[in-house]
């Protein structure tokens, strides 16, 4: 099979979905699954060693003709799109029906589509224009699929944020690429590394594209977006389009030179937005909010992979270079799977109990069995926990990250640090996601809600399943993987074609190893334990005769220790009513770390802004005369400075 | 020679750092004292051969340092009833990274410095450089006087170090007279400790802000 | 068959000799008592008892209960066959397979913390709290440890760190390993193993509601771990690979028990430090660990 036809087929495919699926419910669930199906396939052809497609159209868009390119960058991510996108509407025919959402469900089917095609658009455009185009309808999608909900008023704020911040960042990518156009002298976009005078334009570039992959200052808009959004909304969110931002910044790091301090910048920020982000994430109450900040931390991650490829790329050390940047494309993909895990089994415990905040759930093993293992698999993924997927790419980075250090060369000094930094926020990360998993589905159910939750249907957890499957799979054999990743890596830098390739058959031999005997532990000691008589009783509470769900730890007093180490960055607010008196009433204690960076830093700038264009409008006041002053005075203005040059 | 100096110093940098982690006001008078102590060896090591000024300049520093002025401080203590330290402005943990910062900056900062060979290679200016930092860590960032005090005797020891450069062309007599000025110098501040603690009946020096106008 | 038995010998040697350690901690401590104390083979005893007792669950708690020692254990279990022990180098060995070790360690952490929350209750929740929080530093200063002996070594593969000859950082290295070993292990001072008052409890608290074989693995496991982190301090600082098989066997055993001895020594004569004087520690043993790797570096920079 080659490319083209299974491009087209998606394409038409996702088209029809698009159209006839506000009406047509099922028609659109297989015209979708069908389209995503195509866009795998076609990526998978691309990357088990198809040669790169490339095609230029007769007619024009916009004054430009089509250039469409699928290369291995392009097919990795497009791979993750189709999968992603074609989960997402499985799990949205149950998590979204119509029955429960009437207006707004054939809303979300027809968004759906139309975020699904323009980010493949987006990742096939070879041309600055499109590139735009299909840059800007996406977000657009995206905020018309954030704003399903829109009778509440948070689900709107979110919005209007998400959309306020998109637009900053295409306003510095509209420059990126109007500038672009303007040196090289057309739209077109391909390998420019002979071009040195292009190199500053790469700052507007990474300022453009940092904004939509959430990396740390500018990351303001992901926290409400992701909350607020409907779960598989959140799951393609997070999983898909954060990666479009480091699609680009990966691409354009690749095709056009870099300034020489580029891949210290990127790793340096990469390394603080993965610490910072996984630090806001512990301290997080609310289960999608949690998994939205862990997203900021593992784009950091991969940002530090991408910066430590560039470092690679200029001082021409590949072997450590080319297993950063391996690295960096693996999480990318092995984030996209296990965030949509983790935000599928967000949106069934959304669905069963109605609500999000973890004080309270608690107790669903009981009820919601699968939800519970499936969550289990996508925490221990994401904590880089041996034998699942997650480990092989931070194996990955680390790898490379050691190379500087082991032969002595100056990007040590950017190297080991950042090395520093993702083990704490991989600690950090395992605390979280602790929290995450045993506050809502351990131990008892906390409140009413809890007690009456239900499991999820058969097309909730079909897809979970799918990709908890993937995960495993990805964990025990990464080498398969391995000839897909050598070919993006070769052809974001030719030089780093040829080469040793990791060890990652002993590897994959020793994980399949541990697995097995995991499991095979794990059934022997049940079964002595069965053997040896088994039975059941209350847990030990030191002898309180009325022991109650409340008395379980909860999030916040999990997260405390920790999260009172970065109480300087988090600066959480606290309401309390201290108990009074010999019988006291009642007392509470209300935590809430607020988006500091939005909260402290640009809402008190944007309330600085408005203070002063207050002020300036009073200027505009209506009064006739001193409008006429204003234009005698602007008059007299310009004659100065006329006879001022006249007289020079 | 210049292993055991640099053993010697190296070992005074690590007690700057032991001093920024300390809570307990003993633990950080002992500090000091050891480290003058350790300190005032340093000439016998860097001097070839036995002399009869370098040795008793020596002992001299190693007796005021290590028992005089500690003994002036634990009495100031007593006086004033306090054993522990409050929690200073840097928290502990914050002093001890930005000492371990000041100490990697002070080894970088000596490297990017024009000296004569022969101190190139010891740890004499890192020292320095790193004990003056520190003392001014624990100077700005404690609340009570006597661990001021302790800062500032830390932060004399750096200049001492500097002092070291010069031995072969000044002589220690400037060493031993900077020596007098720092025990008459404590010894007032005993008082004056003395004076503040019924005063205000504490030795945060946060309270003195009352006096101002 | 052949080659299948230094793996055999291995894995009997750590799997028999790990719950030795605890037996001499606690008659090093009983001695500087002035107690008798308990046998050396005490723990051999017990856990021979608890297999074949039965087990007691919350009615809160589901299968991953009993599941998660088990995984915890085998973690363990390969960590330690990871790590060379004296001459006999380590297997499977590639490329940074110290990154496996740690990442088995944190799989462990992981396991028995889940289990323990599947309780309930709040003296388990605690207990696990403060466990991954300390673990936050703890792997600090251990990545900054390896960091260390990969600059000294020029690699990252297990068996050559740990047997190249020790760097000139070796007693800060040791005095930094020695820390995360009290820490991760949950000695004094960072936790009293003899206790049971909730205020003070970290790992005690996590294992509180097991019984009977899952009870066994946990306690076989925490014994392991610090065989684990006894042989790979010794062998981080001593240098293995200059030595002949016997004379590293026997340089080797001499140094476990050193450190053995040592623990508990320093169980004896210090008291547990206040949890909030725990980062503070923590933070001196990263420092070590960096200027340890400090010296590495201008060590072998050209």
């Amino acid at each position: 099979m080659s490319v083209a036809p299974l491009l087209l087929l998606g394409l038409l495919a996702l088209g029809a979905a698009t159209g006839l699926g506000p009406r047509l419910p099922r028609v659109w669930l297989a015209l979708t699954v069908a389209g995503t199906a195509a866009l795998l396939a076609a990526a998978v052809v691309v990357l088990a060693g198809g040669a790169d497609w490339e095609w230029r159209s007769g007619f024009a868009v916009g004054g430009e003709a089509l250039h469409l390119r699928l290369d291995g960058i392009s097919a990795l991510f497009l791979g993750l799109l189709g999968t992603v996108g074609g989960l997402g509407a499985i799990y949205a025919r149950e998590y979204w029906s119509d029955e429960q959402q009437p207006d707004s469900a054939p809303r979300g089917r027809r968004w759906w589509g139309s975020i699904i095609l323009s980010m493949g658009f987006v990742l096939l455009s070879s041309n600055g224009l499109h590139f735009l185009i299909a840059w800007e309808l996406f977000a657009v999608s995206s905020f018309f699929l954030i704003t399903l909900e829109r009778e509440r008023r948070e689900v709107r704020a979110a919005g209007w944020l998400y959309l306020a911040a998109s637009h900053a960042g295409t306003l510095c990518l509209f420059a990126f690429f109007a500038a672009l156009a303007a040196r090289t002298g057309s739209w077109d976009l391909g390998p420019l590394r002979d071009r040195p005078d292009l190199a500053p334009l790469f700052w507007l570039a990474f300022a453009g594209f940092a904004v939509k992959a959430g990396l740390f200052p500018v990351h303001i808009w992901l926290p409400s977006a992701h909350a607020n959004a409907p779960s598989h909304v959140s799951a393609l969110l997070s999983g898909v389009t954060l990666k479009m931002g480091l699609y680009g910044l990966i691409r354009f790091g690749g095709w056009l030179p870099v300034p020489a301090a580029a891949g210290w910048i990127v790793m340096a920020v990469g390394a603080v937005s993965a610490v910072f982000g996984i630090a806001f994430a512990l301290a997080q109450n609310d289960l999608k909010r949690l998994l939205a900040y862990c997203s900021v931390e593992n784009v950091g991650i991969i940002t530090v992979g991408i910066g430590g490829a560039m470092l690679g790329a200029a001082h021409g050390a590949a072997p450590w270079g080319r297993l950063l940047l391996a690295g960096a494309l693996l999480h990318i993909l092995n984030h996209g799977l296990f965030k949509s895990l983790l935000f599928f089994g967000a949106g069934s415990v959304l669905h069963a109990t109605g609500t999000r905040e973890l004080s309270r759930l608690g107790g669903l093993w009981r009820s919601m069995p699968w939800t519970a293992g499936l969550f289990a698999v996508g925490a221990a993924a994401i904590c880089g926990l041996p034998p699942l997927n997650g480990f092989v790419s931070e194996w990955l980075i680390y790898l490379g990250l050691f190379g500087p250090a082991m032969s002595h060369h100056p990007a040590a000094w950017v190297a080991m640090p950042a090395a520093l930094l993702l083990a704490t926020a991989g600690a950090l990360a395992l605390a979280t996601f602790l929290k995450a998993g045993a506050v809502v589905f351990l131990g008892a159910p906390r409140t009413q809600t809890a007690e009456r939750a239900h499991e999820s249907g058969l097309r909730m957890r079909a897809p979970m399943l799918a990709l908890a499957a993937v995960c495993l799979a990805i964990g025990l054999a990464p080498s398969w993987l391995w000839p897909a990743l050598a070919r993006a890596v070769g052809t974001w830098n030719p030089a780093w074609v040829a080469g040793a390739p990791p060890p990652l058959l002993t590897l994959s031999l020793a994980q399949v190893g541990l697995a097995a005997l995991f499991v095979a532990a794990g059934a022997i000691l049940w079964r002595r334990a069965r053997a040896t008589g088994m039975r059941r009783a209350l847990t030990w509470d030191c002898g309180y005769s009325r022991p109650t769900a409340r008395m379980q730890y909860t999030g916040g007093s999990f997260a405390a220790i920790a999260a009172g180490w970065f109480s300087w960055l988090l600066q959480p607010a606290r309401a309390q009513r201290r108990p009074h008196g010999p019988f006291p009433e009642g007392a509470s204690r209300i935590e809430r770390v607020p988006e500091t960076v939005l909260e402290r830093l640009v809402e008190p700038a944007a309330g600085g802004a408005r203070r002063l264009a207050r002020a300036a409008r009073r200027l505009q006041h209506g009064r006739l005369q001193f409008y006429l002053l204003y234009l005698a005075a602007g008059l007299t203005a310009l004659a100065i400075l006329g006879l001022v040059e006249a007289m020079r | 020679m210049n292993q055991t100096l640099n053993l010697l110093i190296g070992l005074a940098m690590g007690l700057n750092l032991l001093a920024l982690g300390s809570g307990r006001l003993p633990s950080i008078i002992r500090t000091v004292a050891v480290q003058g102590m350790i300190l005032g060896v340093l000439p016998l090591v860097m001097e070839p051969g036995f002399g009869w000024t370098v040795s008793a300049v020596a002992g001299v520093t190693v007796g005021v340092k290590g028992f005089v002025i500690p003994t002036l401080l634990r009495r100031a203590m007593r006086m004033a009833n306090i054993e522990r330290e409050v929690e200073p402005f840097i928290g502990f943990v914050p002093s001890l990274l930005l000492g371990a910062l000041g100490t990697i900056g002070a080894v970088a900062a000596a490297r990017a410095l024009p000296l004569l060979p022969e101190h190139a290679r010891t740890l004499v200016v890192p020292g320095a450089l790193a004990s003056i930092f520190t003392g001014f860590v624990l100077l700005v960032g404690r609340a009570k006087a006597i661990s001021q005090v302790c800062g500032f005797l830390v932060m004399e020891n750096g200049i001492y170090l500097f002092g070291l450069l010069l031995i072969h062309s000044t002589p220690l007599l400037v060493e031993s007279g900077i020596l007098l000025d720092v025990t008459v110098a404590v010894f007032v501040i005993g008082i004056i400790v003395d004076r503040i603690q019924r005063a205000f009946d504490s030795l945060d020096t946060r309270k003195l802000t009352v006096l101002h106008e | 068959m052949i080659a299948i038995l230094p793996f055999a010998l291995r894995l009997a040697c750590w799997l028999l000799l790990a719950p030795l350690l605890p037996g001499i901690i606690n008659r090093v401590k009983a001695w500087v008592a002035g107690r008798r104390g308990p046998p050396v083979l005490q723990l051999y005893y017990d856990l021979a008892r608890l297999w074949q007792k039965s087990v007691v669950l919350s009615v809160l708690a589901s299968p991953a209960f009993v599941a998660g020692p088990a995984v915890a254990w085998v973690a363990l279990v390969a960590a330690a066959m990871l790590v060379p022990l004296g001459p006999a180098a380590g297997f499977p060995s590639f490329q940074g397979d110290v990154l496996l070790l740690v990442y088995l360690l944190a799989l462990a952490r992981f396991c028995i913390a889940w289990a323990a929350l599947e309780t309930g209750s709040a003296f388990e929740g605690m207990g696990a709290a403060r466990e991954v929080s300390y673990a936050v530093l703890t792997e600090a200063a251990l990545m900054t440890a390896i960091l260390s002996l990969s600059v000294q070594t020029g690699s990252v593969t297990l068996n050559t760190m740990l047997a190249h000859s020790s760097g000139p950082g070796a007693l800060l290295l040791a005095a930094g390993l020695f820390s995360v070993l009290l820490a991760e292990n949950c000695r004094v001072p960072f936790d009293d193993p003899n206790t049971h008052l909730e205020l003070t409890m970290i790992h005690e608290a996590m294992v509180l509601d097991h019984s009977g074989p899952p009870l066994a693995v946990v306690l076989h496991g925490a014994a392991l771990k610090l065989l684990l982190f006894a042989v790979l301090l010794s062998e981080a600082v001593l240098p293995m690979g200059r030595l002949a098989p016997l004379a590293a066997t026997a340089v080797l055993a001499a140094a476990v028990a050193l450190v053995t001895v040592g623990v508990g020594l320093v169980e004896s004569l210090l008291a547990r430090f206040a949890f909030r004087r725990v980062p503070l520690l923590l933070t001196t043993a990263f420092l070590f660990c960096l200027f340890a790797l400090l010296l590495a570096w201008k060590g072998g920079a050209p």
